[in-house]
């Protein structure tokens, strides 16, 4: 993985330096709220309801063991013991203390870390594919193009005070495993005509108040000339985008309300100056990026493994994790590893200090020291020989991480909510936990097969409910908490928003409700249909029918 | 009736004007004021910016918040209604 050199370094130590006095400024009263906020804000700090919330940066999801052991002391020592992924594959912190703050960015940057630009109306952390360098689809790995975009996107002096907040994802498959098109900016890597690194370019996606899948802009932008076509669409919407109302500052709505053939010429007449500019990627300079993310010293093993197997028939637990946790490797007698963060009944997302700890030995032990966080807020262990598949999935299970639930109904995605955030309308994690322990039969589950249920605590939309399979969303009625239910939204490749299927529900409703959608799915599907082609299908309506058939029958 | 309510700068923790105007961290040592008093009250804590960050009013019932938001003032009072995630499980 990419290791800092030394302007990385100064950058980041100058910057906990900067913040530490401006810490001590707002402790000290020199600096009122008002004053403190865009600073702390740049500095990934918020005031939530209960304390502040430090949100830390993992750059394109991946981490080593040194680092996962670093995030778990600083839960220990400045906060409850616990910290929280969240679905820009960054890690919460919900309870520092203002004061602990400059100690705790002091050891962040000791192991690499940092919190610029998690939060701000700035380019945000860079996601990927969670199984970048790993999956057997890629055309190649994303992750040296997304380090390129970090270090492009820095305390960019241009894009520092942008119109609101500027999210990009870059994949290198055709399967999006990063739901780009959910994105300000989403990157394909495709060939271009030459037969060189290219991107296919998709812009104006996005969540919140006014979702919208975003578009394909460009279909093969040379990889040399990445950062000049980024520099020209950030350009065109930071010049054009409305800065007079927030809810209409993301540059999805420039696009729809300009039209992409506009925003298009826009870019272009940008790009056309831009590509001869400095920005050019060397080729020397990608080469030598790429080569921090250069495969690990693979061994050359035969395609099955006899331990993975024997495990297989023996244990019928480690059948159901090999089934539904472990994924193909594009290398043979290995596989990546999810490591569930939703236990039946738990917080999804949310990881102890000694569950850190453990996984960190985990991936040092069997995995070449790599971690990532996936933005379905799960972790995965991206390399892990066959052989020793049974041996980690017991030191997960020892480590309470080995519900073998990836990708399945109780694997659901989820705000933190007004338990916590002060945006929220409603509470994102007990409707998540309700319906955790209501699918809690695992044979159930493995019958429904995949099914992604998100759920947001408000229209922001950090759960991305508009893009699950079933999104769930927290709206206040009269200082009560309902939750409106969507129904055949994808955040993949066949990116779409789930359609509204009626009025709200109040909260002891909704499990019951996605469980009788869940049935009504398991009746009438084709033989091999997952839950989404049923819906996309058959439409909404007899899912609307099984949502509200209880509460019609009530009203009758 | 209203209390007055805050984080408090060193750790953002949920404060209240209490006896005094004092910061307190119970709900239920806060002081129940009516509107007139409330407002003098805000003013007062307002010019305390080293201990009350945003201070605003809560409506109340007693000490428990009775108002619009008062699911987020409950919680605020209590703490995450889904408990910690601590070792064990959540707690």
């Amino acid at each position: 993985m990419y290791r800092y050199d030394e302007f990385d370094h100064a950058l980041v130590r100058e910057r906990v330096e900067e913040f530490s006095d401006q810490v001590a400024r707002r402790a000290s009263g020199a600096l009122t709220e008002d004053e403190f906020k865009p600073l702390r804000l740049m500095n990934g700090v918020y005031l939530q309801l209960h304390a502040y919330m430090l949100r830390v940066a993992i750059p394109y999801g991946t981490v080593n063991s040194r680092q996962m052991r670093q995030l778990a002391h600083i839960a220990r020592a400045y906060d409850k013991g616990y910290g929280h992924f969240t679905t820009r594959t960054n890690i919460q912190y919900n309870w520092p203390a203002l004061t602990d703050l400059p100690a705790i960015l002091s050891d962040l940057a000791d192991v690499e870390m940092h919190a610029i630009q998690t939060s701000g109306n700035c380019i945000r952390n860079t996601t990927t594919d969670v199984f970048a360098g790993a999956a057997d689809d890629e055309i190649e790995d994303p992750r040296p193009w997304c380090e390129i975009i970090r270090q492009w996107s820095t305390i960019h002096p241009e894009f520092s005070f942008l119109p609101r907040k500027f999210k990009i994802a870059v994949i290198g498959a055709e399967k999006d495993r990063a739901a780009i098109r959910t994105h300000d900016v989403g990157l394909q890597i495709v060939k271009g005509e030459d037969g060189g690194t290219a991107f296919r370019v998709f812009v104006g996606g996005g969540q919140g108040r006014l979702p919208h899948i975003g578009q394909e802009i460009a279909s093969a932008v040379p990889a040399a000339d990445l950062l000049a076509y980024l520099t020209a669409i950030l350009r065109a919407w930071n010049l054009l985008g409305r800065r007079d109302n927030i809810h209409k500052a993301r540059i999805k709505i420039l696009v729809a309300s300009v039209g992409l053939e506009a925003f298009r010429e826009e870019v272009d007449k940008h790009y056309a100056t831009l590509r001869h500019e400095d920005l050019r990627i060397p080729e020397k300079e990608a080469e030598r990026i790429k080569a921090y993310f250069a495969p690990p010293p693979f061994e050359d093993l035969p395609k099955a493994s006899a331990p993975f197997d024997r495990a297989l028939l023996a244990d019928p637990d480690f059948a159901r994790f090999a089934r539904n946790n472990v994924r193909r490797h594009r290398k043979a007698g290995y596989a990546s590893v999810v490591v569930s963060l939703k236990p039946l009944g738990g917080v999804p997302g949310d990881i102890t200090a000694d569950q850190m700890d453990a996984v960190a030995d985990l991936a040092e032990r069997y995995a070449f020291d790599e971690l990532r966080a996936a933005y379905e807020q799960n972790l995965v262990l991206p390399h892990v020989k066959l052989d020793d598949v049974p041996t980690l999935w017991r030191a997960l299970r020892e480590a309470g991480l080995a519900t073998a639930n990836a990708d399945l109904a109780t694997d659901v995605i989820a705000c933190p909510g007004l338990d916590y955030c002060s945006l929220a309308n409603a509470r994102s994690i007990p409707v998540a936990q309700a319906l955790s322990k209501r699918l809690a039969d695992m044979d159930y589950q493995e019958r429904l097969g995949p099914v992604r249920i998100n759920m947001s605590g408000c229209i922001n939309a950090c759960g991305h409910h508009h893009v699950g399979h079933i999104g769930v969303l927290g709206v206040d009625r009269k200082g009560e908490e309902y939750y409106q239910i969507t129904v055949g939204g994808s955040p993949d490749e066949q990116a779409a928003l789930g359609d509204i299927v009626g009025k709200s529900l109040p909260a002891d409703e909704v499990a019951p409700a996605i469980q009788r959608t869940l049935d009504r799915y398991l009746e009438i599907r084709a033989e091999g249909e997952r839950f989404i082609d049923t819906v996309r299908r058959v439409g909404p309506d007899p899912f609307r029918d099984a949502i509200y058939e209880t509460l019609d029958a009530a009203n009758a | 009736m209203k209390i007055v309510t805050a984080n408090r700068l060193s750790d953002g923790r949920v404060i209240y004007a209490g006896v005094g105007s004092q910061p307190v961290e119970g709900i239920d040592q806060a002081s129940v004021l009516d509107e007139t008093t409330a407002e003098i009250v805000l003013a007062e804590v307002a010019g305390r910016p080293d201990i009350f960050v945003n201070p605003y009013l809560v409506e109340v019932q007693g000490h428990v918040p009775s108002g619009r938001d008062r699911l987020k003032e409950r919680i605020r009072s209590a703490g995450p209604t889904v408990g910690h995630s601590v070792a064990g499980g959540v707690g």
